[in-house]
């Protein structure tokens, strides 16, 4: 039994006394992140972690807890220690868009806002052939056919989906969704033609609109975005009201220590302008976008009230 | 050529190459301990060479990934436990073979099919990888579904003595698939109001204890105080006898194509690869009913298929940047965090990465065959010198620690325990396991793409067969369900003559 | 084959599908009518299970269980440990099973089964906490130990 003891010291691990912040962090840090090994949240996030065990000075354990479009794992980690050594690296998906469509235990209270990390737009994309070419010329194709075109998205009730239906909704579009697993099953069903419309992630289809097989008529952020150089923003179009965007966030369980938060938000804000950072971001066509603390949990309550609105609209 | 000769000189260098050997001597391993598997040992380690160069990470994916489809061989031979999804075919024969003090052999079967076939799907994959992936888009929901219903066929040669329990099995497999949130309508289906339950039923949880707890409980049974000794091991290297290599030469070609063909469409899976040419291997056989009772044509065509899927589920996901499964995901995730972007470019961006991580897949599976006979027979088979009673807490651990680290939840440990103690009276009420896994892994498929396919087709059923594509699909799967009634009949008719 | 068990099993399996048709029936359209059909199909094969085994006259013998005393000590044995990962720690409770097991299964060489514990658990810590720094249930013993201290 001693030796195994001894052992099990070596991991240096003092587990009642609360962490004073003058030591925090003493030990490794458990990172959940809501979606599976592999997709665009654990690539940012792992690559993120890097930085943050370098600036923190302690290791960082990551656990995929992926299902319910990242419900499960958000309900999971609701039930995490508030001590600091479990944080949470999510898309704003499973909290602001998931709640509406699902009925998840937890609420945007369940979880205290620490920073946000980086953001970037869905797009909608077309093969070249497609009769139309700017934002507005697409719009105008889509709401004059009621009902021909289809476009993939990421799963139903999906953030992607959710952006898309706000513009048509202003538009009063009546185009068909068929939900897909993610934004690569989109890809591939849309390069063989068997949806008319690419929705999700630019980093997915860029490769196809450099090589000349697609173009991407619109954007859903109010901005243009420099990657796709012929896409519209929605301020361009009027509808600047109604962006939506793919941002992602390290929060902590209900009642983290404002000190451990500051103390994250200013590691992360670090970490996320590091170049080495901003580089990586850029090949995945998303920019640096740190909201700190009260203020990133205005920005959830915002736009899951915005989101709750084009749901209820939907019937969702 | 020149693109592949650069490639081999770079990937030959120190670095790559002892990662490579590294990788697959680890791979086996985490093959061979149930409750480990390669997605998990890949997402876990990747992460650990996001510094490194990036052939040397590439190396290690690829090491691990060829290396643990065969490692999967080793408990389901030995144990009747497979090591990994992909290996529960191999169990069909490969145990039967041991029971009859063939382990070496069926060992020795199961290490040549998985480099065999680990060799001719990097051979695809550096070939006509890139232009066969452009097909694949082909395949839209409507060919999906019938590829999970063609998948669906080969049930037929898992349902054992009894038709009526297999189909049982299957059906108890599929409704287990449908519980959790479901994608095309948003509404939770069979979670019992338990958040946990959203994302349905981990399959390697289900896996782990439907497969390996019967087995170890009888291994309790047995109470074994005293071990195997040495001699009575016999794992004494046997030599193929003149003409036995060749006598499988067929099934490793079938399986092989099987294996490329399934692992080639994004989110097909390599699971049904080793259950689909084991089905062929059957078909094609002039006995078989021998196949289930230690032929080692299954072994091989089990073992072959599942290599074989490997190298070919990266073809979309390095032509195209669409991963076909969570290894390929993490393949191009590394990628990126390398700085390179996934899509058609990539061949043209960094031709000495991509080539040099096809001459991996390749090199891992040649390795396969000088490490993984002496791995088995060396390392796992010697477990068995250990008293039975040790070995059944060991694997407990084992198997508890493989469930706990996929989603760090208690709740599967129970989850697991639950199949288990399901999984040993159902095969003793002669109720097979093996569908309800098929079952599990297909049934999703089937019922998204069908629903898609509905969507698209704006509700019209006949879009289902009238594309071509399709129509063919589905003609190859009432074929295969009609083939063995059809060879059946004309084997007793011609039995009833003589 | 048994004719009791058979009829038993077809009618778990009836039951199953019965009630999973009966709670697809409140899932909304398309979602609900796939499962529904599943279980429908699984009363049926169930009821065939049964009727098959009630109508057939011979019953032979077949043990569900060849040595029930070990088969259930080992399952109460592993069902206890599952229940202590968590509130002992993953390590200790791993350790406990090593130990008693073997013994509950009538292994008498106290110093092997330990030398084996050892070694093995050993190996787990290398590579689930050293090498791929996994966090397992905590060790109760520690917390223990560290507010002694």
């Amino acid at each position: 039994m001693k030796i195994k003891t001894i052992l099990l010291g070596l991991t240096a691990v003092t587990a009642l006394a609360a962490p004073a912040l003058a030591e925090y962090p003493e030990r490794a840090i458990e990172l959940t992140i809501p979606a599976c090994a592999g997709g665009g949240t654990d690539t940012s996030a792992r690559k993120l972690a890097i930085l943050l065990e370098e600036k923190l000075g302690t290791s960082i354990a990551i656990l995929n807890v992926g299902g319910g479009g990242g419900s499960v794992g958000a309900s999971q980690f609701m039930q995490a220690k508030p001590d600091g050594y479990a944080l949470f690296a999510t898309w704003n998906s499973p909290l602001t868009t998931v709640p509406q469509v699902q009925n998840v235990a937890y609420a945007l209270d369940s979880f205290t806002p620490i920073a946000s990390t980086s953001e970037t737009a869905y797009t909608l994309c077309v093969k070249t052939d497609f009769p139309a070419t700017t934002g507005a010329e697409f719009l105008a194709e889509l709401a004059a056919n009621p009902g021909k075109y289809t476009y993939g998205n990421d799963g139903i009730g999906g953030t992607m989906q959710l952006a898309a239906e706000r513009i048509f909704q202003a538009k009063g579009i009546d185009a068909i969704a068929i939900p897909f697993g993610g934004a690569g099953e989109t890809l591939q069903n849309f390069l063989g033609g068997h949806v008319d419309i690419y929705g999700g992630s630019i980093s997915t289809v860029l490769p196809y609109v450099e090589n000349g097989e697609a173009k991407c008529p619109l954007v859903t952020s109010a901005a243009d975005v420099p990657a796709l150089s012929g896409a519209s923003g929605l301020a361009a179009l009027g509808l600047g009201d109604k962006e939506t965007l793919l941002w992602r966030a390290i929060l902590g369980p209900k009642g983290l220590d404002q000190a451990i938060v500051d103390k994250l938000a200013e590691v992360i804000d670090a970490a996320v302008n590091d170049p080495s950072y901003v580089e990586f971001l850029a090949t995945k066509g998303e920019v640096p976008n740190v909201v700190k603390g009260e203020d990133l949990g205005a920005r959830l309550q915002t736009e899951y009230d915005a989101l709750a609105e084009v749901s209820k609209n939907l019937g969702l | 050529m020149e693109f592949y000769t650069n490639a081999f000189v770079q990937v030959l260098s120190f670095g790559p190459l002892t990662a490579m050997i590294g990788a697959t001597l680890l791979g086996v391993f985490i093959g061979a301990l149930p409750g480990l598997n390669p997605v998990m040992a890949i997402a876990l380690l990747l992460p650990l060479t996001y510094s490194m160069d990036p052939l040397v990470a590439l190396a290690m994916v690829a090491g691990i990934y060829n290396g643990s489809m065969y490692g999967g061989a080793i408990p389901a031979i030995l144990l009747r436990i497979p090591g990994t999804p992909a290996s529960i075919a191999t169990t069909f024969d490969g145990f039967p073979m041991a029971d009859k003090g063939e382990a070496a052999k069926a060992l020795k079967i199961a290490c040549w099919s998985s480099a065999v076939g680990g060799i001719a799907s990097a051979i695809a994959l550096m070939t006509v990888g890139p232009l066969l992936a452009r097909v694949t888009l082909f395949f839209g929901p409507a060919e999906y579904f019938w590829i999970a219903i063609f998948g669906m066929a080969s049930v037929g040669v898992m349902v054992g003595s009894d038709p009526v329990k297999g189909i049982m099995a299957a059906v108890l497999g599929l409704l287990i698939g449908t519980m959790g949130i479901d994608n095309l309508s948003g509404q939770a289906r069979f979670t019992f109001d338990q958040t946990w339950l959203l994302g349905g039923l981990d399959l390697i949880v289900v896996l782990v204890g439907l497969y390996a707890l019967p087995p170890v409980l009888q291994l309790a049974e047995k109470a074994d105080l005293k071990g195997l000794s040495a001699a009575q091991l016999r794992l004494n290297d046997v030599p193929f006898k003149p003409g036995e290599r060749r006598a499988l030469i067929p099934t490793w070609l079938r399986a092989s194509g099987i294996g490329i063909g399934v692992g080639i469409l994004p989110g097909a899976g390599g699971n049904i690869a080793a259950f689909l040419s084991y089905n062929a291997a059957k078909n094609a056989s002039d006995d078989p009913a021998s196949f289930g009772k230690g032929n080692p044509q299954g072994v091989a065509a089990a073992e072959c298929g599942n290599n074989a899927d490997n190298a070919a589920s990266m073809i979309p996901a390095l032509a195209l940047g669409i991963p076909g499964n969570v290894v390929a995901a993490l393949v191009l995730s590394a990628l990126t965090i390398h700085g390179l972007q996934p899509g058609p470019q990539l061949f043209h961006q960094n031709p000495v990465l991509v080539g040099g991580f096809m001459m991996e897949m390749l090199l891992t599976s040649v390795l396969i065959f000088a490490l993984g006979g002496a791995v088995a027979t060396r390392v796992f088979a010697q477990f068995q010198r250990l008293p039975g009673v040790l070995l059944v807490p060991s694997i407990l651990i084992l198997m508890c620690v493989g469930v706990y680290v996929i989603n760090g939840r208690p709740v599967d440990l129970w989850v697991m325990l639950a199949a288990g103690l399901a999984g040993y009276f159902l095969e003793k009420v002669n109720v097979p396991l093996a569908p309800v896994i098929l079952g599990m892994i297909l049934g999703p498929m089937a019922e998204q793409s069908v629903r898609r396919a509905l969507l698209i087709s704006r509700g019209d059923a006949t879009e289902l067969l009238t594309r071509p594509i399709s129509a063919a699909l589905a003609i190859a799967t009432v074929l295969v369900i009609i083939w063995p009634i059809a060879k059946a009949m004309r084997r007793r008719r011609d039995a009833g003559k003589a | 084959m048994e004719k009791r068990q058979d009829i038993v099993l077809g009618l778990l399996f009836a039951g199953l599908g019965i009630a999973a048709a009966w709670m697809a029936t409140e899932y909304t359209g398309a979602s609900g009518n796939y499962p529904m059909v599943l279980g429908l199909i699984l009363a049926l094969l169930g009821g065939a299970v049964t009727v098959r085994a009630v109508r057939s006259g011979r019953s032979e013998a077949r043990a569900l269980i060849e040595a029930p005393a070990k088969m259930i000590t080992t399952a109460v044995i592993a069902t206890l440990y599952v229940g202590l990962v968590v509130p002992l720690g993953f390590y200790t409770a791993s350790f406990l099973l090593m130990l008693a097991l073997p013994m509950a299964l009538g292994f008498r060489q106290a110093v092997y089964a330990l030398v084996v514990a050892l070694v093995f658990m050993v190996l787990i810590y290398l590579v689930f906490s050293v090498l791929l720094e996994k966090p397992l249930p905590r060790e109760a013993l520690l917390s223990f130990f560290a507010s002694g201290a």
